[in-house]
């Protein structure tokens, strides 16, 4: 049987036995790599959730005597919550600055120009960086005694104090630098978006007389919506991995100000040695990342059908 | 053939090396007389970037012409070792063959079973000569860097004691003020200090460790009795006032943005003259002391002033060790013999510049005595007397039990929320001490 006559007989739904039998010994070596490479590592992560493990108890690795107690001790742990509180602030703040920006940036960058050409390399040049990187770039600029920018701002006259160290601030600061390296990527997929948009549309309601906003509004935003749903998604997901820029800049205070979800099993994990608790968050911040795409992803695609 | 070819560049320094180091160590004679058993094994060492290890590494290449071994050797931050050693201890890996043990994982650490005890080489003639001298590093290193069966787990290469530096003692003179000997004294250099430019009062954000002394000075302590009575005694009304003047010296008199000041920005502070007075381990304020400094003319060191319960200067150290998961315990012992001997430890002094020497000899070598008085400061002796008072009594015990990286987190975010203005001393010694409870018992503490 050829494959074309192959391809044909599985959109009927008629693929032979033997044949289906071949494609699945095929992918098996592909299943157990993504099987040893992803599964095993998140069943042992739920796993290690259920039980006290401390590497410091050998013991209670294998403790299975109270495997909910990680679970109810989160839930009554107000630093956990208070964690998740901060890591919402800071994701939607980062993600709808970063959408708004990389929008704002593809739009004026969304023209056949090499000037413009040569801009959307620079600005993709955060993006690249290691966060690591990154992150010391703005534990420098943040540091008022070496800070250019405080420098700068206190020469003319408005000086400002350390803005990691402030309560009030040390959140904002963390989501300034996240989105000044993360915007690049919602502007690379936003402004492939735009330019795949076809151009008659927008023709025809220019000689309508449509305004600039109202073909934004009416033309650009619903053609490019599916692509800021994927870029919306992506940088969701990512914010809440957020690492970097907070052990570097702030260590998750002054006190707890900046103390993330993820940073707070970090040090239950490593600084503490509660594995199985530190586990037991990640499972559930695995679990609301995975929700939260979910309803995301289904309303977009609701909306889109409409 | 190999012996007939004229020998390369890298050839010829390891060879002349090696040479050098035979003829300046002693302890050379007997590893090149039996004929470099080590010869063709690798070692992987790893510590923290502190100065003792990061100056070892470029004698690396003596030892390893002396011993024909290779020596992989990295210094991470602190941070990142203590987290990445305590994932490779807990798995027994055999990734390492000489790692450091920190001080506050001490008790983790070796309680744990994750070190070999060094008994086997120390005493042993064959392993090691009678005139390598255990008994020549500080007692009160030892200790703490054994077991509570009294067995040796790693040979301590710092002490590092808390005591104190001012960079514009010219400034402070002028003012008709001393080195500061209490903690009243401190408020008052700190205040009249405080200006033109100058921050009265510099420390770091590892609060954990700066707060302590400050903490036990005031009466009050970590924990109730530890390593017995692990009951945290962070609210205690001594533990409150101790919180709210060490809060009250960094938010008022110290650098703006004070609370991200890691250690070396410390010192930077301190070399430029833009602090003025800080208390620190000695490690990070003898830099200011060096010929670089703009201040190096006009810094005085003292020891750590007394609070109203007494003198508790800080008291740190760390020690090279066998993880137990080392394929070759005798290789590893033959890299820490070669890094701790006496002549290496010198040398460090003379030719680096070394300041936290953990043998007695060293400290009270003539050389190390003039190169550590500055200014009319006798450093030495501060340092000798401190480690002397912590080797004394058992007040730095609090820093040594398994437990205490939990607290040491919980008073650095306590601390954090005073100096910040998020809550009183009073309501965030509380909150740490809520904490404290609930994470101890997570980790199987009965209280």
């Amino acid at each position: 049987m050829s494959v074309r006559a192959v391809a044909v007989a599985a959109q009927d739904g008629e693929v032979p036995a033997r044949h289906r039998n071949a494609y699945l010994l095929g992918l098996l070596p592909a299943l157990v790599v993504l099987a040893a490479v992803t599964l095993a590592p998140a069943l042992y992560l739920f796993v290690t959730s259920l039980t006290p493990a401390s590497p410091t108890r050998p013991d209670s690795l294998f403790d299975f005597s109270d495997p909910l107690e990680n679970y109810l001790s989160a839930w009554s742990d107000p630093r956990f919550g208070e964690s998740v509180w901060i890591q919402v602030k800071l994701s939607v703040s980062t993600v709808v600055a970063q959408v708004l920006l990389g929008l704002g940036v593809a739009l004026l960058l969304n023209r056949r120009s090499r000037l413009l050409t040569a801009l959307r390399t620079v600005f993709l040049i955060p993006m690249v960086l290691p966060p690591i990187v990154a992150a010391l770039i703005w534990k420098i600029l943040y540091t008022p005694d070496v800070s250019p920018l405080h420098r700068a701002l206190a020469s003319s006259g408005m000086p400002v104090s350390s803005l990691i160290t402030n309560p009030d601030t040390a959140l904002w600061a963390i989501a300034v630098a996240d989105t000044w390296q993360w915007f690049p990527f919602t502007m690379l997929i936003i402004l492939a978006a735009l330019q795949m948009v076809p151009r008659e549309p927008i023709e025809a309601a220019q000689v309508d007389g449509a305004s600039r906003f109202q073909i934004l509004w009416h033309i650009l935003l619903p053609a490019i919506r599916s692509s800021i749903v994927v870029a919306v998604l992506f940088r969701l997901i990512d914010s809440i991995k957020a690492f970097p820029l907070i052990y570097v800049l702030t260590s998750g205070g002054p006190g707890t100000a900046t103390q993330v979800t993820n940073y707070y099993a970090f040090t239950q994990a490593f600084n503490y040695a509660y594995w199985g608790y530190a586990s037991a968050i990640a499972v559930m911040l695995t679990a609301g990342v995975f929700v939260l795409s979910l309803a995301i992803s289904r309303a977009a695609d609701v909306r889109i059908d409409e | 053939m190999a012996s007939s070819r004229r020998p390369t560049r890298r050839q010829f320094l390891k060879r002349s090396a090696g040479l050098g180091a035979a003829l300046t160590l002693p302890l050379a004679a007997p590893a090149l007389s039996q004929g470099k058993p080590f010869q063709g094994q690798t070692l992987n060492v790893s510590c923290w970037n502190a100065p003792y290890p990061k100056l070892l590494q470029e004698y690396l290449p003596e030892f390893e012409a002396l011993t024909g071994m290779k020596v992989n050797y990295d210094t991470p931050g602190f941070l990142i070792y203590n987290q990445r050693i305590d994932l490779e201890l807990s798995t027994r890996g055999s990734a390492y063959d000489v790692l450091n043990i920190t001080f506050i994982y001490v008790d983790r650490w070796i309680r744990s079973g994750w070190f070999h005890p060094l008994g086997e080489f120390v005493r042993k003639e064959n392993s090691t000569p009678k005139d390598w001298d255990l008994d020549d590093f500080l007692p009160a290193a030892r200790k703490i860097m054994s077991d509570r069966s009294g067995n040796l787990m790693g040979i301590p290469w710092t002490c590092d004691c808390y005591m104190a530096v001012a960079g514009r003692y010219d400034l402070m003179e002028k003012a008709g003020l001393k080195m500061p000997e209490t903690f009243d004294d401190i408020e008052t250099v700190a205040k009249a200090m405080h200006k033109d430019g100058i921050a009265g009062f510099v420390g770091d954000n590892r609060h954990g460790w700066n707060f302590p002394p400050y903490l036990q000075g005031f009466g009050g302590n970590v924990f109730r009795k530890a390593p017995d009575d692990l009951m945290p005694t962070l609210d205690t009304p001594e533990a409150v006032a101790a919180a709210d003047f060490f809060s009250h010296l960094l938010r008022d008199y110290g650098p703006d943005g004070v609370l991200s000041y890691t250690y070396d920005q410390v010192t930077a502070a301190l070399k430029q003259g833009r602090g003025n007075y800080s208390t620190e381990g000695h490690i990070f304020l003898m830099p200011a002391g060096d010929a670089d400094s703009k201040v190096a003319k006009t810094v005085r060191y003292s020891a750590f002033p007394k609070g109203p319960a007494g003198h508790f200067p800080g008291f740190a150290t760390h020690a090279w060790g066998i993880p137990v998961g080392a394929k070759n315990k005798r290789a590893s012992w033959e890299f820490i013999k070669w890094a701790m001997s006496r002549q290496m430890m010198l040398r460090a002094v003379k030719e680096k510049g070394y300041s936290s020497p953990s043998r007695r000899s060293i400290i009270e070598d003539p050389e190390f005595k003039r190169r550590l008085t500055l200014n009319g400061s006798d450093v030495a002796d501060i340092y000798l007397k401190a480690i002397e008072i912590a080797g004394g009594s058992d007040y730095m015990a609090y820093r040594i039990v398994n437990v205490f990286p939990q607290v040491d987190t919980l008073i650095g975010q306590a601390i954090e929320r005073i100096v910040s203005k998020q809550m009183s001393a009073s309501d965030s010694m509380k909150l740490a001490q809520r904490t404290a409870i609930t994470d101890l018992r997570r980790a199987g503490v009965k209280l």
